[in-house]
């Protein structure tokens, strides 16, 4: 017997399909945060080369479309309002994700949960209609949608604690069951008899959420969401149960070994994260809409699912990712007006984003390392 | 009530919910099968509902060009393929944690075919839906004129009886070949078939793949048998469906079968209530909780079914060689 | 040269391989001429780069500097698979099949030609080895459900299937008992008498004395020298592999017991697998004594130690504690009743790598006092213990906020002691505490826990190590299906006797064989 001739390949090939001949990646031990920092900018630069590319093929300028993308998001005071608007829910349902993603409790729930939360608040509000003084009314509306949020999410919680069940396939399931659910409410028992939309009444005014400036939409969900990180940072950092979240997260059966009871963490976690998507769903209620309606914020709980993930599910990250996507579907419908885009441009840009961010956090932990293999 | 179980005792609705469930069926089963290979190999792709939904606007796309349906379904199944590879390319050679992966394959497999859809149609206004031609079902000649086997099983889609051919072949692919049991034991233990020199890297990207091109026949089973038109939700949860259809299937092909003929099931019993303007109890006439069944019924079936005997132990773990 | 080695002919030569890993030099320009038939040892301690060479042989790694020649030839390799078509076949450390398929199955697994399966063909082919061999077992039993003697032929037989020339093993007898030991030579024996060679990887000079030709000693990445076995001695071996005069034991005057600690009776655990639950067995554990619990891995030891911290709770039976049951109570509950731990899977177990050092150092106390108060994790005392503990135990780290990733094995070890050891423990129960450290960690955990024996505490010893359990114990009782099968101290005993015990043998004449071992033989005195 002897040896068999030597592959020849290309480094890309072998690269790809053979890692370890000729090319290798070599893992860090540690990738530390400048490094990981670096690769969501790489990404996000890539993306953002690839997004200009679709707009070529799609037909259409693409430095006029970047230029439109900006003018629609940051151009004027009124835009940069407007993208903050945007970016609201998106910091709550991504702060909703980043916080169970961190338990490595994959929780696609956040859109069920922030419609459940937005329900619970209108709810409440229906049922305290004439509870004052107005901030003890607005405390009884989170505390219900904080609530709302936290039970849809216990379902799939309770369920993964005492049964196993995979959190992921109920809580998507849970997204589907919430939406019709909502939809028979809505048909139903909570319908405004003065409309022929799937809809509620129209608020009362006493539950507005107060804005700004009195010529944007700008409203205290804003201000609300950004605290949240700050506390969801600090939570998750100068507490107990922070580290108790990011060790179930890292390693859960090291947690339990040293006095964690899991069942309960995952629980927490879930209730905390549903309370916060659900709080999403209260601020746009309260802060835009004033009734419950079907169509609040779709897609919110997934492109929270984008954000938390391209941030590195780091909480502050989760701000400043938010306002990125809000200043793009800002942007995006400037950009439909100028180009004739259409504005679900955004959903492959968000998609090829993720992807690339993933790519890059993956790469930032290996470096390229020649081997000699082929001398003999 | 009483007027529910009359209607339902009637053969003709009986037949036509059994031949509903067996069509319904279909793209589940197509999905499921797939995903039970892939996942034989160790990766959990959880893209299928994105993968269904490309497939689907592929088949409608390429209706509207070529106008020829078996174009269509090409088109899907190398659509599905094509996304799928950049799921194995995320996974099993840059070995991005794969729930993750799925998730962002997922937001891009729909929202690019929602993009695709817009800027090709994008004159019209949202209440001008194009629609094109569907296949027809094919009659078995014989068989489809047996009494109530013929119409349950016996005239329905090509694409219907290759999903039921898919079961046999896949479990002779699992069980017979040795393609199947080397995957098998990637799945269970990627190190020990790397050891024994076996390549994972080539196998898991068939799998992959293999995976995609099933859950894009799927989707094209939706726009170009089911319905002649493509919009983004046409997936409606039946990607995720497949999925739970794997976990209480128990990686067997038989079961996921019946896994899938149960969910069709349950799906044509509410749209024959629902078409026939039934009211439930306490619920009235307000159909959208028959809707909602099948997602509460998916929930249930996966905390009932919780055997995992047959689950690959490596699911969803990236093989890195030498790293223990 | 012995007997064996008569075709003669170097077969493989290894030529100033080099290797390096992030940190590490594990081959350092290593030389070694493997001849045709011989059993040729690869000694040296844990971090010699005896595992790393063997890898290499196997293709799994590819040397940065040097080459191998098989027959004279250039080999050159990229993967396993490379060796496999050069005839190289190996025995990993830690198994290399899928639990769930059969013997047959997994036998085959990447050895079939044809596309379709032929499993009669198959069968024949296995049976003809096994009859070569002089082996019996089902091959269509459950890999996963064989004993891990069984395990080890069928990982031997999936090479021999291939039809190898050279077959390397990575310390094949660490999960054997000595008689799985003797089985094991005498098959290796039969190879080398059909010619093929083989290349043993261990630590254990007794084994190298056993069954080698010949021996090449490793250090720190470096060959030390090639030798004939029947030249050297035991005591020269130690020399050139640990670089000075050896001591073999730990100083250990024995402890001096006093009040009843820890009382297990009669406890059932369910292990998830099915394999390694506890089958109603009892021990007692003294103040100021270590027991050390002997025994092949997968005879109950988890259960045990997850029933004693609490992660697993028994269906039936007792937990005494100084007296109160604690069974039952949660995991967090029974450490702050003095029990403090140190897992057998240091990694998976014992530490979150993902955290900073001092974090995984209050890992478990992160909710009591001075480290969390008023719901907040209180900086100044986590930094100040840490700070402590680095200084104490000599853990090399660049900081206390390091990401333990970054730490060496034996100081990942040294972290969990630092741990378990600061709140003064009342019972300490360690398993392997010394497993793939080097011979100075190893020591100084060994001397840690005389320590505490000294200062009163009790320790419940689990190791593999025989020779761990006979330096340290002061008394030993030994595991074998989830039962203590008997119970004695090192001074009344020999290796031969454990031995005996742990493969379910009773040394009484008229014990009736394996299954028939009572459980009361544990009660103490």
């Amino acid at each position: 017997m002897s040896a068999p001739p030597p592959p020849k390949q290309s480094p890309l090939w072998s690269m790809l399909m053979q890692p370890g001949a000729g090319w290798r990646f070599e893992r860090r031990l540690y990738t530390g945060p400048v490094r990981e920092f670096a690769a969501v900018i790489i990404a996000i630069g890539i993306s953002v080369a690839a997004a200009g590319l679709l707009v070529a093929v799609a037909g259409a300028g693409v430095l006029e479309a970047f230029r439109g993308m900006y003018e629609g998001a940051f151009g004027t005071r009124d835009s940069a309002l407007e993208t903050l608007v945007q970016a609201t829910p998106l910091i709550m349902t991504g702060l909703a994700a980043a916080i169970a993603f961190r338990a490595s409790i994959w929780n696609i729930g956040g859109e069920g949960q922030f419609y459940a939360g937005a329900a619970g608040a209108w709810w409440v509000s229906d049922l305290l209609a004439d509870l004052r003084p107005a901030p003890l009314l607005f405390v009884f509306m989170f505390l219900g949608a904080a609530l709302a949020g936290a039970l849809w999410a216990s379902i799939a919680s309770v369920l993964k604690a005492v049964f196993k069940t995979n959190e992921i396939l109920t809580t998507v399931m849970l997204n589907f069951v919430m939406f019709f659910v909502l939809s028979w409410l809505l048909a139903g028992p909570w319908r405004s008899p003065n409309t022929f939309y799937y809809q509620t009444e129209r608020m009362a005014d006493v539950t507005f959420l107060p804005r700004f400036t009195t010529d944007s939409r700008l409203h205290w969900g804003f201000a609300i969401a950004v605290l949240t990180a700050v506390l969801v940072y600090f939570i998750l950092r100068k507490t107990p149960l922070g580290y108790e979240i990011r060790g179930l997260g890292a390693n859960p059966v090291a947690s339990r070994y040293k006095g964690a009871n899991v069942g309960v963490l995952i629980i927490t976690v879930m209730a905390i994260s549903g309370a916060v998507a659900g709080l999403g769903g209260a601020g746009e209620l309260l802060g835009l809409h004033h009734r419950l309606q079907l169509d609040i914020a779709v897609g919110a709980g997934f492109t929270g699912i984008i954000i938390a993930l391209v941030a590195r599910l780091h909480p502050l990250g989760v701000v400043v990712a938010a306002v990125a996507f809000g200043a793009l579907i800002n942007g995006s419908t400037a950009v439909q007006v100028v180009t004739g885009i259409p504005a679900a441009l955004v959903q492959v840009i968000e998609g090829m984003t993720l992807v690339f961010v993933l790519l890059a956090a993956v790469a930032a932990r290996y470096r390229i390392v020649r081997t000699s293999v082929s001398h003999g | 009530m009483g007027e529910i179980l009359t209607h339902l005792l009637t053969p003709a609705v009986i037949i036509g919910i059994l031949a509903g469930a067996v069509r319904i069926a279909t793209p589940l089963l197509l999905a499921a099968l797939g995903e039970m290979v892939s996942e034989n190999s160790g990766i959990l792709n959880l893209s299928i509902e994105g993968t269904m939904t490309l497939g689907a606007f592929a088949g409608f796309m390429a209706m509207s060009w070529y106008e020829n349906l078996w174009m269509g379904l090409l088109m899907a199944v190398v659509s599905g393929m094509l996304f799928s590879l950049i799921m194995a390319l995320m996974t099993v050679t840059v070995k991005v944690n794969q729930v993750v992966a799925g998730l962002a394959l997922n937001i891009l497999g729909i929202g690019f075919a929602f993009f695709w859809f817009r800027s090709s149609f994008q004159d019209r206004s949202s209440l001008d839906v194009p629609t094109v031609p569907t296949f027809d079902t094919a009659d078995i000649p014989g068989l489809s004129r047996i009494p109530v086997v013929g119409e349950v099983l016996f005239s329905q889609h090509w694409l219907t009886y290759f999903a039921f051919l898919m079961v046999p072949m896949v479990w002779i692919l699992l069980n017979k070949t040795r393609y199947g049991l080397e995957l098998r034991s990637i799945g269970h233990n990627p190190e020990a078939c790397d050891m024994r020199g076996i390549n994972i890297v080539p196998r898991q990207y068939a799998a992959v793949v293999f995976g995609g091109a099933m859950a894009g026949l799927g989707g094209v089973f939706l726009s170009l048998a089911s319905t002649g038109m493509f919009f983004p939700d046409i997936a409606a949860g039946r990607g995720w469906i497949a999925l739970a259809i794997v976990i209480f299937g128990n990686w067997r092909a038989s079961w996921i079968l019946w896994g899938s003929l149960f969910f069709g099931l349950i799906d044509a019993l509410q749209l024959s209530l629902q078409a026939k303007g039934l009211s439930l109890p306490f619920f009235g006439d307000d159909y959208q909780v028959f809707l909602a069944l099948p997602f509460v019924f998916t929930i249930v079936a996966l905390v009932l079914n919780r055997s995992r005997s047959r689950s690959p132990l490596s699911l969803a773990i990236p093989y890195h060689r030498g790293e223990r | 040269m012995t007997e064996g080695s008569s075709a003669g002919g170097v077969i493989l030569k290894i030529d100033r391989v080099s290797k390096r890993f992030p940190g590490v030099l594990a081959n350092d320009a290593v030389s070694v001429d493997i001849e045709q038939g011989e059993i040729h040892c690869l000694l040296g301690e844990n971090g010699a780069g005896k595992t790393t060479l063997a890898d290499i042989l196997y293709g799994v790694h590819h040397p940065d500097d040097g080459a191998l020649y098989l027959k004279g030839e250039p080999l050159r390799m990229s993967s396993p698979k490379d060796a496999i078509g050069a005839g190289i076949g190996m025995v990993h450390q830690h198994f290399e099949f899928v639990p769930p398929m059969s013997v047959l199955e997994n036998v085959i697994i990447g050895a079939h030609s044809k596309q379709w399966l032929d499993m009669g063909q198959a069968r024949r082919r296995l049976q003809e080895l096994f009859d070569t061999y002089d082996v019996r077992v089902d091959p269509d039993a459950e890999v996963g459900r064989l004993s891990v003697g069984e395990q080890q032929w069928i990982e031997i037989f999936k090479t021999l299937y291939f039809g190898l020339e050279i077959l390397i093993l990575d310390e094949p007898t660490a999960v054997l008992t000595p008689q799985g030991v003797e089985q094991l030579f005498g098959i290796l024996r039969r190879m080398r008498e059909n010619g093929l060679t083989v290349i043993l990887i261990t630590h254990k000079l007794n084994e190298v004395m056993e069954i080698s030709d010949r021996v090449t000693v490793l250090r720190r990445g470096k060959v030390v020298d090639t030798v004939d076995t029947a030249d050297v001695t035991r005591q020269d071996l130690a020399r050139m592999m640990v670089g000075r005069d050896v001591v073999f034991t730990v100083e250990n005057e024995g402890g001096t017991p006093g009040g009843l600690l820890l009382e297990v009776d009669e406890i059932h655990v369910e292990s998830e697998s099915g394999r390694g639950s506890l089958e109603g067995l009892s021990l007692t554990v003294r103040e100021g004594e270590i027991v050390g619990v002997a025994g092949v891995s997968g005879n109950g030891q988890n259960a045990l130690f997850d029933a004693l911290v609490g992660v697993r709770e028994p269906s039936s039976g007792e937990i005494r504690l100084g007296g109160g049951s604690i069974v039952g109570l949660s995991a967090r509950k029974i450490a702050s009743l003095g029990v403090a731990s140190v897992p057998g899977d240091r990694i998976r177990q014992g530490l979150v790598m993902d955290f900073r050092v001092k974090e995984n150092l209050i890992l478990g106390r992160h909710r009591s006092k001075p480290y969390a108060s008023w719901g907040l994790l209180r900086r100044r005392p986590v930094d100040g213990f840490a700070k402590q503990s680095i200084d104490e135990f000599e853990i090399m780290t660049p900081s206390a906020a390091h990401v333990t990733r970054t730490l060496s094995g034996g100081n990942l070890q040294k972290v969990i002691m630092a741990r378990e050891l600061s709140q003064a423990p009342k019972l300490l129960v360690v398993h392997q505490p010394t497993r793939g450290l080097d011979v100075g960690a190893a020591e100084y955990v060994r001397r840690r826990l005389i320590q505490e024996r000294d200062k009163g505490a009790g320790v419940l010893l689990m190791s593999e190590d025989l020779d761990e359990i006979f330096n340290l114990s002061d008394r030993i009782a030994v595991i074998y299906e989830g039962r203590i099968m008997a119970e004695t101290r090192p001074g009344d005993t020999d290796l031969e006797e454990i031995g005996l015990w742990m493969a379910g043998i009773s040394s009484e004449p008229d014990a009736a064989g394996a299954s028939a071992s009572s459980g009361n033989g544990a009660a103490g005195e």
